[in-house]
C-alpha cells in the first residue's frame, strides 16, 4: 500500500477531531500535552474575549482554531507547525484587549499638571530657616450687620484696619497695616471664625504676599473669599473674621519644619512597626514552622493531618497582602501604627513559617548521626547537632523579613494603619507636595539604608 | 570566652531590648485591647468566610394595603378580600407609633417577607424581614412608623414583598463584577510588566559595569543609571501610586504607570546583574573569528541572558499581579479598588468575595511562575 | 611566515606581560610556547590577532603588519586565524551547533546571520567539522551538556569553520585529564600535517616533546629559549622554571 493512502485516513480524522475540540486530533496522534495545551489556550483565550465582549478580539480565537486544524493536518504528516503563530494571535488579543480594559491613554498625561505637582517636590519641606513672626490682625464683620463696628485694631504699636468695616463674600475690601517691618515681605490671609486660614491670593489657592514700604506700612485690595461662609452654621448671621498680617525674618540657622517633624515620627514609628512585627513573628513562626515541617511531621498520619493543615493554612496567609489584613486590623483595634503592626506580624508568621519549615525540612541528617553515634541524649542531639544548623538561616530570614516588612511598613499606612504611609496620604490630600516631596526622601532612606544593613548582616552569618 | 565578648554580646542584647521597648511605644500597641476588641473582628471574618458567590433568582410578589397615620386622615380601605393572598391588619388605622400586629394569609409559603410603608411622597422607609410558613402565613407586630401623616387624602401604605427563590443557583453580581475586576487587575500587571521590560532590557545595559564602565563619559552613565534604578526600586508601587493618581485622577492607568515605573527600576537592576554576570570567553572568541561587534552580542551575550531575562520577567509579572490586587486602595483600579468600594460600604461579603479571588489568583500566579522558571533553568 | 619583531605589552596598571620578544614562525610549524603561568604565554598569543594590542614592536604575516592594520582589515586576518581557549569560551547555553557555526560570521551575510538564518551549505560545513573531531552525533546538544573533551573539540571544530591558515591554542588541555589531552592535541597534529600553522602554549614538558616541532620559551615576558624541544636539558629547565621545579609527567598524572 503506498504511503500516502496509509496517512490519508489519519490525516481527515485529527483534522476533523481539530475542527470540533481544539487540540483533540493533537491529542489522538500521541501529542497529549500539545493537545490539552492548545485546548487550554484556546479556551483561555475564547473566554477572555467572550468576557471582554468587544467582536473584534474573536478573530483571535478563530485564527487559533484554525491554526490547529492545520497544526492537526501536518502532524498527521508527521511534521508539526510552529507555536509561535498562535502565540502571537493570543499575545496579540490580550495586549489589545489589556489596552482598553487598563483604559491607557498617554494623552490624559497632562504635563502641565506634572509640572505643577513636581515644581514644589523640589523644594522638599524638611527643614526651615530659623526665623521670628511679626504678626497683626483686624477684625472684619462678613456678612455686615445694620451697624457694624469699626474694623480697626491697634496692638504693639501696630494699626490695621479695614474699609468698610464689613463685607458680604466676593465683595472687595482695602485692608492696610501700619508699624510693621519696613521692607519685608508680608503675607496677607483671611481667617473664618472657627479658625481655619483662608487664602486671598490668586484664585484663593496662592499666598497673597506683599512687600512693606520703608515705614513698615501695607495697603492691598482684597475679596472677601466664596469659601468663608462654608463652615457658617446660619450664613445671614454676620460674624467676626480676621484678616492676618504676617512677616517672617530668618533668625540664622536652620530648624525642623513642623512637616519635617512629622516626617522623622512617621518614620520611626514605620521602623518600630517593622521590628516589632517581626519580632512577634518569630515567636510565633518558630513554634508553627516545626508543625509545618514535613521531616518531623510525615510520620504518622495525625501528625501528617497536622502538617497538612498547617501549611495550609500558612499559605492561605501568605497569599493575602498584609495591607488586606491590615483592614481588619484597623476594624478591631482602631486607626494607628497599631494594628498596622499587627497585619505586618500575622502576615510574617505566615512568610516565616514556610521559609522556617523549609529550612527544617532541608537540615543535613549526617552530624545528628554522627552526635547520635557519641552516645547523646536526644536533647544533647537537638542542641548540638540542629540548633547549630538551624539558627544561622533562621536568623538571616528573619532579618530578610524585618527589611521586607520596613518596606511595607511604609505602605500600610495607606490604609489607616500608622507610620509614614498615613502622612503621605493626608499630605496629598491637601496638596502639599513639599512634604510628599520630604516623605518620599524619607522612604528612600529608610529603605536604603535598612536594605544594606540587612545585606551587611545577612552577609556575616552566612 | 573573653570577656570583650561578652560585653559586646551584653551590649548588643541591651540594645535589641531597648528597640523593641521604643518600638512599643511608638506602635501605641495595646494587647489587652486587641483581645478585648477581638470579638469585633468576627462578624467580618464570618462575612469574609461566606463570600457572595451565588444568587438565587428571585421572584417577588407584591401587595400592599391603605393605612392612614392618624386615623381619618384618609379614607381607610374599603374592602379586605376574604380569599387569596392577602394582608389582614388587626385595626385599619393607627396613631403614629402605635403598634398592631399584621397578619398574612396564602401568600407563597416559606418565603422571605419584607414589610415597609410608602408614604403618601412615593419614598419608602423601614424594612422588616420576616417569613411565612409552609401555609404562607405570617404575623408580625408593625410599629405605625410614618409621623408624616396622609397628604391630599392619600394615606401611607403598607407594602408586603414575598420573595420566592425559583430556579437555580447563578453567579451573583458581586462574583461578576469582582470578575470584571480581577481581569483589569491581571491585564494591569500583564501591560505594566511588557512595557517595563522594553524599556528596562536596553537601559539596563547602561547600567552593567562590564558593559558602560569605561572611560570617564561611561562612568559617569553607569552611576547614573545604577543610582536610578536603586532609588526607585525603593519605592513600593502603591506609593508611588498616590502620586500618579494625583496626577492622572482615579483609574487603572495611574496605577499602571506606577507599576511600570518601579517594575522599570526593579527589572533594570536584575537584568544588569545578568548582564555583568556573563562569561566573557565567548566574547573573545567570537571576536578571535573576526566577526562584527554586533554579531558579538548576537552571538555571544545575547544567548547568554535571555533565558535570565525572561525568568526575571515572569517572575515580575507574578509579583505585579500580586501587588495590582492591592493597587485599587490608593486609586489604582482593579480589584483592589472594588475591595475598597466594599470595606467602604461595609459589604463584608462582597469584599469576602474580592479577597478570595486575591488569593485564587496570587496563588495561581506564584504556581505558574514557579514553574515556568524551573522548566527554564 | 609570521613573525614577531621587538614586542612588549605594559598593561595599563603597569604590569610589564611582554618585554621585546623577537622570533619567526615557519608555515607549517607546530610551534610550542612554554613557561610559567604569568610569564606572558597567552598575553604573546593574543597579541598575534589582536584580541590585545602591543604597546611596542611589530607583527607581520606573509607581508601585512597586523599591528597596523585597521578595524576591518584586522576582522578579514583574524578569520583567517583560527583560536583554542584553555575554558573553551563555549556560549553554553547555545546548541553545539550554533557554536560551530559562529566561527563563521566572518564571512557570511550579516543580515541574515544576525537573524540566527544560515545557508545550508555552512549547516553542511560545520558537520564536517564536528565530524571531523568525532562528535558529529551531539550537534543538537547544549554546549553544556558535553564534557570537557567534548567541548574543546566543539572549539576546535568552530576554529576550523574559518578555514584557518593560523591557528593560536591558549593551553587548550589544561583544563582535561591527561588521556584527553593527548587526544586534543592529536587533532591540532592532524590539521598542522594537512598544512595550518599551529602555535600552541603548554604546560607539560613530555607534551612538548611529543608535539612540537619547535620551542619558545618565556620566562616574565623575555625569551628565554628557542629552539627544539630535545634541546632543553636540566640547566635550561630550572632556568625556565625555576630552581625549586621538578619535572611533571602529564601521564604520570
Amino acid at each position: 500500500m503506498p504511503r500516502e493512502t496509509a496517512n490519508s485516513h489519519p490525516v481527515a480524522r485529527s483534522g476533523l477531531a481539530s475542527v470540533f475540540v481544539p487540540g483533540l486530533g493533537q491529542f489522538l496522534l500521541g501529542e497529549r500535552y500539545r493537545g490539552v495545551g492548545i485546548l487550554l489556550g484556546f479556551l483561555l483565550i475564547l473566554g477572555t474575549t467572550a468576557w471582554y465582549g468587544e467582536p473584534f478580539w474573536y478573530a483571535s480565537p478563530i485564527l487559533i482554531w484554525v491554526w490547529n486544524i492545520w497544526d492537526a493536518v501536518s502532524l498527521a504528516g508527521g511534521r508539526a507547525r510552529s507555536i509561535l503563530l498562535p502565540l502571537a494571535f493570543g499575545l496579540a488579543a490580550a495586549y489589545g484587549i489589556g489596552w482598553q480594559v487598563v483604559e491607557i491613554d498617554f494623552s490624559k498625561a497632562n504635563v502641565d499638571r506634572a509640572i505643577a505637582i513636581l515644581r514644589p517636590m523640589a523644594r522638599p519641606d524638611f527643614v526651615q530657616p530659623r526665623r521670628e513672626v511679626n504678626q497683626m490682625w483686624v477684625p472684619v464683620q462678613v456678612p455686615c450687620s445694620s451697624e457694624p463696628p469699626l474694623a480697626r485694631r491697634e496692638d504693639e504699636g501696630k494699626t490695621a484696619f479695614v474699609m468698610p468695616d464689613c463685607g458680604g463674600v466676593g465683595e472687595t475690601l482695602i485692608v492696610s497695616a501700619s508699624g510693621l517691618w519696613p521692607n519685608a515681605e508680608t503675607n496677607i490671609y483671611w481667617q473664618n471664625p472657627i479658625g481655619n486660614p483662608l487664602m486671598l491670593g490668586e484664585g484663593e489657592i496662592t499666598m497673597l504676599t506683599l512687600t512693606s514700604d520703608e515705614n513698615g506700612a501695607v495697603t492691598a485690595a482684597i475679596r472677601v473669599p466664596s469659601t468663608a461662609l462654608v463652615a457658617a452654621p446660619d450664613p445671614t448671621l454676620p460674624q467676626f473674621h480676621r484678616v492676618y498680617f504676617e512677616q517672617y525674618r530668618p533668625t540664622g540657622g536652620y530648624e525642623l519644619s513642623f512637616i519635617g517633624n512629622e516626617v522623622l515620627k512617621g518614620a520611626l514609628a514605620t521602623v518600630s512597626m517593622a521590628l516589632l512585627a517581626t519580632g512577634l513573628a518569630m515567636v510565633f513562626a518558630i513554634p508553627l514552622s516545626f508543625l509545618a515541617a514535613r521531616n518531623l511531621m510525615g510520620g504518622n498520619p495525625v501528625t501528617y493531618a497536622i502538617y497538612v493543615v498547617v501549611r495550609t493554612l500558612l499559605n492561605i496567609l501568605r497569599s493575602i497582602e498584609s495591607l488586606i489584613i491590615a483592614i481588619i486590623f484597623v476594624v478591631i483595634v482602631g486607626l494607628g501604627p497599631f494594628a498596622g503592626m499587627l497585619a505586618l506580624a500575622l502576615h510574617s508568621v505566615a512568610a516565616l513559617g514556610k521559609l522556617y519549615s523549609e529550612v527544617i525540612e532541608g537540615i543535613d541528617p549526617g552530624p545528628i548521626e554522627a552526635i547520635r553515634a557519641t552516645g547523646a541524649n536526644w536533647l544533647q542531639v537537638v542542641r548540638y547537632a540542629v540548633i547549630p544548623q538551624i539558627v544561622p538561616p533562621f536568623t538571616a530570614f528573619t532579618i530578610y523579613r524585618w527589611d521586607i516588612n520596613v518596606r511595607s511598613a511604609t505602605v500600610i499606612g495607606l490604609v489607616g494603619g500608622g507610620g509614614i504611609g498615613f502622612l503621605l496620604i493626608e499630605l496629598i490630600r491637601v496638596n502639599n507636595m513639599r512634604g510628599v516631596s520630604a516623605v518620599f526622601i524619607a522612604i528612600a532612606f529608610i529603605v536604603i539604608v535598612l536594605d544594606y544593613v540587612s545585606a551587611k548582616l545577612r552577609e556575616r552569618l552566612v | 570566652m573573653p570577656i570583650t565578648r561578652i560585653v559586646r554580646n551584653a551590649l548588643i542584647t541591651a540594645l535589641v531590648i531597648a528597640a523593641f521597648i521604643v518600638s512599643l511605644r511608638v506602635t501605641e500597641a495595646d494587647f489587652p485591647r486587641l483581645f478585648r476588641d477581638l470579638p469585633k473582628g468576627k462578624d467580618l471574618l464570618t462575612a469574609f468566610l461566606t463570600p457572595d458567590v451565588f444568587t438565587r433568582e428571585v421572584e417577588t410578589r407584591t401587595i400592599s394595603i391603605a393605612f392612614p397615620i392618624p386615623c381619618g386622615s384618609a379614607p381607610t380601605e374599603s374592602l379586605l378580600p376574604s380569599d387569596g393572598p392577602r394582608l389582614v391588619p388587626s385595626v385599619n388605622c393607627a396613631a403614629p407609633l402605635e403598634t398592631f400586629t399584621l397578619q398574612g394569609f396564602d401568600l407563597q409559603p416559606n418565603s422571605e417577607v419584607v414589610i415597609r410603608w410608602r408614604l403618601p411622597d412615593g419614598r419608602t422607609m423601614t424594612a422588616i424581614r420576616t417569613q411565612t410558613d409552609a401555609n404562607g402565613y405570617f404575623t408580625y407586630d408593625v410599629q405605625a412608623r410614618p409621623i408624616q401623616s396622609s397628604v391630599d387624602g392619600v394615606p401611607s401604605r403598607l407594602e408586603v414583598d414575598t420573595l420566592t427563590p425559583v430556579g437555580g443557583l447563578k453567579p451573583s453580581q458581586a462574583l461578576k463584577d469582582v470578575m470584571d475586576n480581577m481581569f483589569v487587575t491581571i491585564f494591569m500587571a500583564l501591560l505594566s510588566t511588557t512595557l517595563a521590560t522594553i524599556i528596562a532590557a536596553p537601559l539596563s545595559f547602561l547600567a552593567a559595569s562590564n558593559i558602560t564602565r569605561k572611560g570617564c563619559v561611561g562612568t559617569v552613565v553607569y552611576y547614573i543609571f545604577r543610582s536610578f534604578f536603586n532609588l526607585m526600586r525603593s519605592y513600593d508601587p502603591l506609593v508611588m501610586a498616590t502620586v500618579f493618581g494625583f496626577w492622572l485622577s482615579f483609574g487603572p492607568f495611574p496605577g499602571f504607570l506606577a507599576l511600570t515605573v518601579v517594575t522599570i527600576a526593579s527589572l533594570g537592576k536584575l537584568f544588569s546583574e545578568a548582564v555583568e554576570n556573563i562569561d566573557p570567553g565567548p566574547l573573545e572568541a567570537l571576536q578571535a573569528t573576526g566577526a562584527p561587534p554586533l554579531h558579538t552580542v548576537r552571538y555571544g551575550v545575547v544567548p547568554q541572558i535571555v533565558p535570565d531575562f525572561i525568568s526575571y520577567i515572569i517572575y515580575h509579572w507574578d509579583i505585579n499581579v500580586r501587588i495590582s490586587t492591592i493597587i485599587g486602595f490608593v486609586g489604582g483600579g482593579g480589584i483592589g479598588y472594588y475591595l475598597n468600594l466594599s470595606i467602604n460600604d461595609f459589604k463584608w461579603n462582597q469584599a469576602g468575595t474580592a479577597i478570595w479571588a486575591i488569593v485564587i489568583v496570587v496563588w495561581a500566579m506564584d504556581f505558574l511562575s514557579a514553574e515556568i522558571r524551573k522548566r527554564l533553568t | 611566515m609570521l613573525q614577531i619583531q621587538n614586542v612588549s605589552k605594559t598593561y595599563p596598571n603597569g604590569t610589564q606581560a611582554l618585554k621585546n620578544v623577537s622570533f619567526d614562525v615557519k608555515d607549517g610549524e607546530f610551534l610550542v610556547v612554554i613557561g610559567l603561568s604569568g610569564s606572558g604565554k597567552s598575553t604573546l598569543l593574543r597579541c598575534i590577532n589582536r584580541l590585545i594590542d602591543p604597546t611596542e614592536g611589530k607583527i607581520i604575516w606573509d607581508g601585512v603588519d597586523i599591528t597596523a592594520a585597521p578595524p576591518a582589515e584586522l576582522r578579514n586576518i583574524r578569520r583567517k586565524i583560527g583560536m583554542v581557549f584553555q575554558q573553551f569560551n563555549l556560549v553554553k547555553r547555545s546548541s553545539v551547533m550554533t557554536n560551530v557555526l559562529s566561527g563563521r560570521l566572518g564571512y557570511v551575510n550579516p543580515w541574515m546571520s544576525l537573524l540566527g538564518i544560515w545557508p545550508a551549505e555552512e549547516k553542511q560545513r560545520a558537520l564536517e567539522a564536528l565530524g571531523r573531531v568525532g562528535i558529529a552525533d551531539k550537534a543538537h546538544n547544549r554546549a553544556d551538556a558535553l564534557s570537557g573533551g567534548q567541548q574543546q573539540r566543539v572549539g576546535i571544530a568552530r576554529a576550523l569553520m574559518q578555514d584557518p591558515k593560523l591557528i593560536l591554542a591558549d593551553e587548550p588541555v589544561a583544563s582535561l585529564d591527561p588521556v584527553l589531552s593527548h587526544s586534543i592535541l592529536q587533532y591540532l597534529e592532524q590539521l598542522n600535517k594537512e598544512g595550518i600553522t599551529v602555535i600552541c602554549s603548554l604546560h607539560f614538558l613530555d607534551l612538548v616533546h611529543r608535539y612540537a616541532t619547535r620551542v619558545v620559551a618565556l620566562k616574565d615576558g623575555v625569551k628565554v629559549f628557542e629552539g627544539t624541544a630535545q634541546e632543553i636539558d636540566r640547566a635550561k629547565f630550572k632556568e625556565i622554571y625555576g630552581e625549586e621545579a621538578q619535572e611533571v609527567r602529564a601521564a604520570s598524572l
